[in-house]
């Protein structure tokens, strides 16, 4: 403060200037390309799929595909003529996305009054009009097919679910969820090590976990040749739709 | 007792059934990888010198990112069961082909086993290896009667236009 006889004004510091996060900017750094749009390895002509990412794109700059993996609980409007106002909502968890190109599927399921329901959806089917996800969360494993044989609880979602903002752009959270199972038999025999599951707590005695380690293959980590490097294949293909989308 | 059809379907499958299972397979193979580190240059039924070929090429794009990779390591201590030839595979063949993008073997046809089974061998070897050079076919020999005629028939003509 100005105490004293001190003719001089003091020299004017200006405030500290504001640090101005753009959050347009830290969303457009994380990429996440839908795992559709890479082409399986075969013998196909890569023609085939350019033409259908053609398509793809054109579909989703009408119509807007969130980004979402399994595990996610979403809610698709799909065009039914013989609804009341012909339209359709299911709410359900993703539990495997399948299929390349425009034939692209997701998997929805939840327990309906005591009823589980599973209803395949295709990503890019005219007939869908709206997909909402409502919340945002990744699982252990990429495929929750286990869902069927575990207890009802872990499948019902609320139809009526408020969808849960989520205002980080950065990462997706993990469920580290370890899901309990009804007793056996199950559909698939989960305790093997060819489905590689994580997500599932197993309540099975020692000698069964072991004996179903009979199966395992150590060999199969070792196969070079069945390995399949996509990252030069999505860096091209992520550039091509990120450029024709901005179009 | 039904026996499953598409066991018989090969539509579409890359890998050739050798030896007596998949296990068996990967050793069969392993033990060729191995004698191709070591002695550059080998003989060996066509079908698995050709199934060794993409594992020898693969191995040689992990042996590439170095060996402080801890994946690059873990693969070659698989596939290489006599160890002395870890410390080959980063230290001489890795530099080697360090230049070069894809390509490092060469699978050339022999004339057939001597033994009772008549097979289809094949040499396989590593390129720039230091041992003498095998004959490779060349195709646009000068030497050709056809290739004889037209070098002929192109002078002739050659000095018809010149005159």
């Amino acid at each position: 403060s100005r105490a004293g006889g001190d003719g001089k004004p003091e020299k004017f510091q200006p405030p500290p200037k504001p640090v101005i996060i753009d959050k347009q900017k830290q969303r457009a750094e994380r990429r996440f390309l839908s795992p559709e749009f890479i082409p399986p390895r075969g013998r196909t002509d890569p023609l085939k799929y350019y033409m259908e990412r053609k398509d793809m794109i054109q579909r989703r700059k009408v119509f807007n595909i969130p980004e979402f993996y399994v595990g996610h609980v979403l809610a698709v409007t799909t065009a039914d003529p013989y609804a009341n106002n012909k339209t359709n909502r299911f709410v359900g968890i993703c539990i495997q996305r399948g299929g390349k190109g425009l034939g692209a599927t997701f998997v929805l399921r939840n327990v309906i009054e005591d009823q589980g329901v599973e209803i395949c959806y295709e990503l890019y089917s005219p007939r869908i009009q709206a997909i909402e996800v409502l919340k945002l969360e990744k699982r252990l494993d990429d495929n929750l097919m286990y869902l069927r044989d575990a207890l009802p609880e872990y499948s019902t979602f609320d139809v009526n679910m408020k969808p849960v903002s989520r205002l980080d752009h950065e990462e997706v959270p993990v469920n580290k969820l370890q899901v309990r199972m009804k007793p056996k038999p199950w559909s698939k025999r989960w305790e093997r090590p060819k489905f590689n599951i994580k997500g599932i707590k197993f309540e099975l005695p020692e000698s069964k976990m072991k004996e179903a380690q009979k199966w395992s293959q150590p060999w199969l980590e070792f196969d070079m040749l069945r390995e399949y490097d996509t990252s030069k294949i999505e860096e091209k293909i992520w550039k091509e739709v990120n450029e024709e989308l901005k179009k | 007792m039904r026996l499953s059809v598409s066991l018989l379907i090969s539509h579409g499958r890359v890998f050739r059934r050798l030896g007596r299972g998949p296990r068996h397979r990967l050793d069969l193979l392993r033990n060729l990888v191995t004698a191709l580190v070591r002695h550059e240059r080998i003989e060996a039924p066509w079908a698995r010198a050709d199934e060794m070929r993409g594992y020898a090429e693969r191995l040689i794009d992990y042996a590439k990112r170095g060996d402080t990779d801890e994946r690059a390591m873990r693969m070659a201590n698989f596939w290489l069961t006599e160890k002395d030839l870890i410390h080959k595979l980063f230290k001489v063949l890795a530099p080697r082909f360090q230049p070069h993008p894809g390509a490092y073997t060469r699978l050339l046809q022999i004339p057939n086993r001597d033994a009772l089974d008549r097979a289809k061998m094949a040499v396989i070897e590593l390129k720039g290896n230091p041992l003498p050079p095998l004959a490779r076919p060349r195709r646009d020999s000068e030497k050709t009667l056809l290739n004889q005629l037209l070098k002929g028939y192109r002078e002739d003509s050659g000095l018809g236009a010149a005159e």
